[in-house]
């Protein structure tokens, strides 16, 4: 089943009123139950590409479907709602809510969801044990190691079951242990409870995992490999 | 965890850097303090001048002779035996009635003299009706005994004059002929007003009857009801009583000037508090901007994982909002707690300004806080609050995501 395809996209930014083709004409398709990564150099337009496959960037032309659905001409209130309900996002920095406990945050997407707070409790604590990391649940990002908060992350981005999981460089804050540790977990997930996940990312341990690996040089796509 | 994740997340951020919290709470607690505390003063400043003024021989209503008011000559007195004062008396909300003969005249001593007002009282009635019976600090008030006079201090130091000591006091009778007599000053007063201190002297009104040959005829009839806002509804009650050959005025109408500066104070005290309100708004806008700087990659973060423009703006609001509301808390607590002590035992001024006194204040300010600037102190301040964080609202809700997100 189709989940992300996008036709033709481009994206042009200006750096100091000079434009930069960061994407050109990138086509591909995210199904559900894959395991995608894009790879490449810095500056080959990985996180663009991720971005704009979130919602989270508009592109300059081309088109984005999701579950077979235009978004590129969506109100942001529209994407915002789509982000809410049908993606997950974890990021480079873990970006976890310094304010609040790992629950909290797991918790803060489900709210924003309007789910009762019985729900949310029981469905972040699931989300907490798949991970692992159950004993944190009363902890503050401040108070975790960048592992930990990582896995809190990935946990915040499953918990609502979303649709695709897009993660930018989670392992780049990592070592190579822990790293490896928390891909091994979302390899399991993606295969037993068959999320999808699209990675961006240059870090080897990444890359040898994926199972469709689109590689990018200077926005255009490289090379697709299926394994 | 409270019900609502979006309040508790609001509360903590407002925690997080506590100390820029404590300044802007310090700021609306200071604002809300000073807006109180300058309507109990000048509440309390206002008040008690008029206070004073009716207490000291203004009382509520008062009914003279129709034209009398005019020129207040001696001529224009009301009959004795008309039983007024029996009729008003009978009026429900009237506590107290006395009759004044009132005049103008020259006071003297040995030494030297002065222009006064003569108020010629029943002692008893008096009492009830005026303050001045319980600002003696030297000597007697009026007892009934025959040319007995009380003066201010300052009249007694003018005339170098004092206890015990005897004065003349010069009027014209009706007729316009001028009549003395010799006074004994039996007490001396000292009031919260310099100017009536000096200018106003009070006998017997029979020594005075007696001196301008007026009978049991009289000037004034001097009312106290029961509450101030009654004067207003039984100066009409009064009027219909007594009839067209006498006139009937509040104190409202016999110190216009006064009641003027009132409302006028009252109306100032909107534009002081327009202005704390707006150093307040610039102040709010300043820390919340900064809040919203510090945090725009935790908004983009907020954005990318579904939280909406509407509940960001929201979420920053709430954040004013909350600091808002706890400043006016705070403020009016530490406020009324420094209020209720000083509203028994007053502000003493007398080191600061003479002028109170002698503008009929009293160097003691007892301050009065009005319910309506509390209410509206309790509304305005965290809508202040709130309408400072909008602007910062808006510029968090215009960040694009992607942009928040890579932010360092």
């Amino acid at each position: 089943m189709e989940i992300i395809r996008s036709e033709n996209l481009d994206k042009i930014y200006k750096d100091n009123g000079v434009p930069v083709q960061a994407l050109k004409n990138i086509n591909l398709t995210v199904k559900k139950g894959d395991h995608m990564v894009i790879a490449g150099p810095s500056g080959s337009g990985k996180t663009t590409l991720l971005n704009l496959l979130g919602a989270l960037d508009k592109p300059t032309s081309g088109k984005i479907f999701f579950e077979g659905e235009d978004i590129s001409k969506k109100t942001v209130k529209e994407l915002s709602g789509l982000r809410l309900n049908k993606l997950g996002f974890i990021f480079q920095a873990y970006n976890l809510i310094p304010v609040l406990s790992a629950i909290e945050n797991i918790e803060f997407s489900l709210m924003l969801q309007g789910k009762p707070e019985a729900l949310r409790r029981k469905l972040s604590l699931n989300a907490l044990r798949d991970l692992g990391i159950e004993e944190l649940a009363n902890k503050r990002p401040n108070e975790m190691s960048g592992g930990q908060q990582q896995r809190v992350a990935v946990a915040r981005a499953i918990v609502n079951d979303p649709s695709v999981v897009l993660a930018d460089e989670p392992t780049a804050n990592l070592d190579t242990a822990t790293g490896s540790n928390l891909l091994d977990l979302m390899d399991e997930m993606n295969r037993s409870k068959n999320i999808t996940f699209l990675f961006s990312s240059h870090d080897p341990q990444v890359i040898e995992r994926a199972r469709i690996l689109i590689r990018l040089r200077d926005g255009q796509i490289e090379s697709v490999q299926t394994k | 965890m409270t019900k609502n994740l979006l309040i508790n997340l609001a509360w903590r951020n407002i925690w997080r850097n506590k100390r820029r919290s404590a300044v802007v709470l310090s700021s609306i607690i200071v604002g809300v303090a000073a807006i109180i505390s300058m309507d109990g003063l000048t509440n309390g400043m206002t008040y008690q001048r008029l206070f004073n003024q009716i207490n000291l021989g203004t009382s509520h209503i008062q009914i003279h002779k129709t034209g009398y008011t005019d020129n207040r000559l001696v001529k224009n007195f009301i009959q004795g035996e008309l039983q007024l004062k029996a009729d008003i008396l009978r009026l429900p909300g009237v506590k107290a009635v006395s009759e004044r003969v009132v005049t103008f005249g020259l006071v003297s001593s040995a030494e030297s003299s002065a222009g006064i007002y003569v108020y010629g009282v029943d002692h008893k009635a008096e009492k009830r009706v005026s303050a001045v019976s319980g600002l003696i600090k030297e000597g007697n008030y009026l007892s009934g005994a025959e040319r007995e006079v009380v003066v201010g201090y300052e009249l007694a130091n003018k005339l170098n004059a004092g206890l015990g000591n005897k004065i003349i006091l010069m009027a014209n009778d009706p007729s316009g002929k001028i009549h003395s007599d010799v006074f004994r000053i039996s007490g001396l007063f000292e009031s919260f007003s310099s100017g009536f201190d000096k200018s106003y002297i009070f006998v017997n009104s029979n020594d005075l009857q007696n001196m301008l040959s007026l009978g049991n005829s009289y000037h004034e009839l001097a009312i106290i009801v029961a509450e101030p806002s009654l004067a207003e509804s039984l100066k009409g009650e009064i009027r219909s009583a007594v009839g067209s050959d006498f006139e009937v005025k509040t104190y409202r109408d016999i110190l216009p000037i006064l009641v003027m500066q009132i409302d006028l104070s009252r109306e100032s005290m909107w534009i002081v508090n327009m202005i704390i309100g707006i150093a307040l708004v610039f102040g709010i806008i300043n820390v919340m901007l900064m809040t919203v700087i510090e945090r725009i990659r935790e908004f983009g973060v907020l954005m990318a994982i579904g939280l909406s423009t509407g509940k960001l703006f929201s979420l920053i609001l709430l954040e004013a909002l909350i600091i808002g509301l706890s400043g006016t808390i705070i403020g009016l607590v530490i406020t009324g707690l420094i209020h209720i002590p000083f509203s028994y035992t007053g502000i003493d001024f007398s080191w600061f300004s003479e002028g109170l006194v002698s503008l009929g204040v009293g160097a003691v300010i007892y301050p009065v806080i009005s319910y309506q600037t509390v209410l509206l102190t309790i509304i305005m301040t965290p809508m202040i609050a709130v309408a400072g964080a909008i602007y910062p609202a808006i510029k968090a809700i215009r960040l694009q995501p992607v942009a928040a997100i890579r932010h360092y």
